[in-house]
């Protein structure tokens, strides 16, 4: 019998609990965390599996997984609804010998090896869950053909500060690894992983077959199947890449990565038509402008009603500014109301929230002397009491 | 559910001419993201209804590319759903609107197929957000032949509705007229009419057989006068707007910036949904102002917009002065352009610098893809 297969699929690790971004991520996995108006963070690793022709996506939860198990769905927003394929939600599960919990990323995989062989693969595209980009994955994929690679992993170009908190390739002129380095004090190149693998998946399978028998190993990708390539000689190449990406781990990468989609040249190119990002829409009204409010620079998506003043700020779906209430550079995420009078200044609000009157959270940088300036961030369905105050860099 | 529901998607006595050279009168868009039929159809699947059809006759693609599988309605369904009626070609199929009857030979088919006892017909270009279920209760408890949803006037209309009544205190139908304005107490029909599957069949069948076509005045009006019809009103007390014809519309579209009208379309409990386009959030530019507006998502204000509709990814470029205006998707408003009471279809281009002023009781019309 001749089985039906797919060239290439995507396994997307979803199951990390984003433990920098503090209260926003306290009943969520990073992957759902609103972002840009009317996205989910998940929701540019999926668009970029679609739009770079991959129909089959298996999604790894582990950490708190109701909402994103909910988000996704049956995949129809991202076109992944498919007979043969399609969005396929993979939480670990209880086995006849033993029950783990994926130990590690490297693990996650191995454990779901029956459903990619399902598929019966040539490559396998590994993704993260937590990065805003949009990235050609075909384009990759044509470079580890090409290269005759086993194991290709995206890079970008960083700061040599940056470098120091992420993983480092060192490459010949081929763009052959040489070396790799997690996290070097001292980085021999400005080459930072991404956090997107391509593997020929027989190749893989044998490496995680390995991996798990090792009883020393830490069952991580970065730490043990990468190092156990490079230590064996495997084709290891790194495919550079030089648009817009951002780790948005952190608060406050979070909150600029949210302001970069003010920027007039529009580095993430939201507005491709052929590249767009999909996401799960709430059937909202068009947002209402009312007489009387201010809105400039801003990025406001559907269903917000505004009758006060909004600048520089990114206003997701379903938020209320009452009249006389000031938002500026902040972001509001979904159903949130900031009542009359109250001052939402560089913060970022988690859903469902509600700024009573009077209430003033953050302030301007060019309002703090002699302290340290930073965002305030509110996490999720708080209420931020009448007249209280919350101060930059404070989490509440 | 015991009801199924069926839509008529073309003008019956509709003035809206210069929107449908394209599409039919459901397909019409309205209040930014939405189009006519989303608000019948939403309502429908929002009282339980899971068989709808859409009786469809002229330049009904646009209206299918709009409900395509029927997902955001959630009547995608292995048993029901959604299904688009268009004629069967044959040498019967007339280009003009005959009537409603006419149309209703496309749905028989449909009728035979659903089991459920009771079907509501229902027009588009009423636009309300109402729960049916109370409307069939009362159908059913008043053991009428058909109950007409109805709105009570206060006499302030002068236009004609398609269908105006009178009724005793139990909401049974004493007088109906057709094309009629309505004075004080006199309730006007919405086009939403409930009825006993069986009978509508068999009408069906029996009138069209004969040539005869027309649903309110052949049927409902004539035997009515003969006393052989009986008719439950049900009024309706929620906030109804009609389109009429493109005074309505132009009105209407720009009612939807006050509150008092649109909290109570757009309820959370009920809401209305629409066709997913996937475009990124509206964009307001540094140097924008924008007052009294609805904005849908893809827009890029950059000008001056007060008073407004705009639909999906419409431009408004710098220095533009747009007032009172109806902008449809895609459309775009050239630099330093001045517009007022303008309705500019979709796809339209507005020049650098063009200058148009209608007036609010007779708005300009630019058609769909036209560049000015």
């Amino acid at each position: 019998m001749i089985k039906r297969k797919k060239e290439c699929i995507a396994m997307l690790l979803a199951g990390g609990q984003g433990s920098r971004l503090y209260v926003l991520t306290e009943d969520t996995a990073k992957p759902a965390v609103p972002f840009g108006g009317k996205y989910r963070i998940i929701d540019f690793s999926l668009s970029n599996c679609v739009n770079s022709g991959i129909d089959t996506v298996g999604i790894l939860t582990q950490y708190q997984p109701l909402e994103l198990n909910g988000y996704i769905g049956n995949g129809q927003p991202w076109d992944l609804n498919r007979n043969f394929g399609g969005a396929h939600v993979l939480p670990p599960y209880t086995k006849t010998k033993h029950n783990d919990w994926y130990k590690g990323t490297a693990n996650a995989i191995y454990q779901n090896i029956p459903f990619i062989d399902r598929y019966n693969p040539e490559y396998v595209v590994i993704l993260s869950g937590d990065h805003i980009y949009k990235m050609d994955y075909n384009k990759m994929l044509q470079f580890h053909k090409e290269k005759q690679s086993e194991c290709t992993i995206a890079v970008i170009t960083v700061s040599p500060d940056d470098a120091t908190r992420m993983g480092i390739m060192s490459t010949d002129e081929n763009m052959s690894i040489t070396d790799f380095e997690e996290k070097p004090k001292h980085p021999k190149s400005l080459q930072a992983s991404m956090g997107v693998y391509i593997f020929t998946w027989e190749v893989l399978k044998q490496y995680l077959i390995a991996d798990e028998e090792d009883p020393k190993s830490e069952n991580d990708f970065g730490k043990n199947v990468i190092p156990a390539f490079l230590q064996d000689g495997r084709r290891l190449f790194a495919y550079p890449f030089d648009g817009y990406w951002k780790d948005v781990g952190t608060l406050d990468s979070l909150w600029d990565a949210n302001m970069d989609l003010l920027d007039p040249n529009d580095p993430l190119n939201m507005r491709d038509p052929s590249f767009k990002v999909y996401a799960r829409n709430y059937a909202t009204p068009s947002t209402r402008i009312d007489s009387g409010a201010k809105v400039s620079n801003s990025f406001v998506a559907e269903g917000c009603i505004i009758q006060g003043t909004v600048e520089h700020s990114v206003l997701y779906t379903g938020c209320l500014v009452e009249e006389g209430a000031v938002v500026t550079g902040t972001v509001l995420m979904p159903n949130t109301v900031v009542k009359k009078g109250s001052e939402v200044n560089y913060a970022i609000i988690g859903e469902q929230c509600v700024i009573e009157g009077g209430a003033k959270i953050g302030e301007r940088p060019e309002n703090v002397v002699g302290k340290e300036w930073g965002i305030a961030v509110v996490g999720h369905k708080k209420t931020v009491p009448s007249g209280s105050i919350v101060k930059p860099r404070a989490i509440v | 559910m015991n009801m199924s529901g069926i839509i008529f998607s073309e003008m019956y006595g509709n003035e809206l001419n210069e929107f449908t050279h394209d599409r039919n009168m459901a397909a019409i868009p309205f209040a930014g993201r939405y189009r006519l039929v989303d608000f019948v159809l939403s309502n429908m699947v929002n009282s339980g209804i899971t068989n709808v059809g859409v009786l469809a006759k002229q330049h009904y693609h646009s209206l299918m590319d709009h409900l395509n599988n029927s997902q955001e309605w959630d009547l995608n369904r292995k048993n029901g759903g959604l299904q688009l009626l268009p004629p069967f070609a044959t040498e019967t199929v007339n280009k003009n609107n005959r009537g409603k009857l006419d149309e209703l030979r496309n749905a028989l088919n449909f009728l035979e197929n659903v089991s459920t006892p009771y079907v509501l017909l229902a027009d588009a270009y009423v636009i309300c957000n109402m729960d049916y279920r109370p409307a069939l209760a009362h159908h059913i408890d008043s053991g009428c032949d058909i109950t007409i949803i109805a709105t009570k006037e206060d006499g302030s209309s002068t236009k004609p509705f398609p269908s105006v009544m009178q009724a005793d205190s139990g909401r049974r139908v004493t007088s109906y007229a057709l094309n009629y304005a309505a004075k004080a107490g006199d309730y006007a029909g919405m086009s939403h009419m409930i009825i006993s599957r069986k009978l509508l069949i068999k009408i069906i069948q029996e009138y069209t057989a004969k040539g005869i076509y027309h649903l309110e005045r052949d049927f409902i009006q004539h035997q009515f006068n003969r006393g052989q019809l009986s008719i439950n009103l049900y009024a309706f007390t929620g906030l109804v707007l009609r389109i009429r014809d493109i005074g309505e519309y132009f009105q209407n579209s720009l009612a939807i910036l006050n509150a008092e009208v649109s909290h109570p379309l757009f309820r959370d409990d009920q809401p209305i949904y629409t066709r997913v386009t996937d475009e990124v959030p509206a964009y307001y530019g540094m140097d924008c102002s924008v007052s009294g507006c609805v904005i849908a998502d893809g827009c890029i204000v950059e000008g001056s917009v007060d008073h407004c509709i705009l639909s999906r990814g419409v431009r408004i470029c710098k220095g533009a002065t747009v007032k009172n205006c109806v902008i449809m998707q895609g459309s775009v408003v050239g630099e330093g352009a001045s517009l007022e009471n303008v309705i500019v279809d979709k796809w339209a281009t507005i020049t650098v610098g063009a200058q148009l002023k209608g007036l609010s009781s007779n708005p300009v019309i630019i058609r769909k893809g036209v560049t000015v």
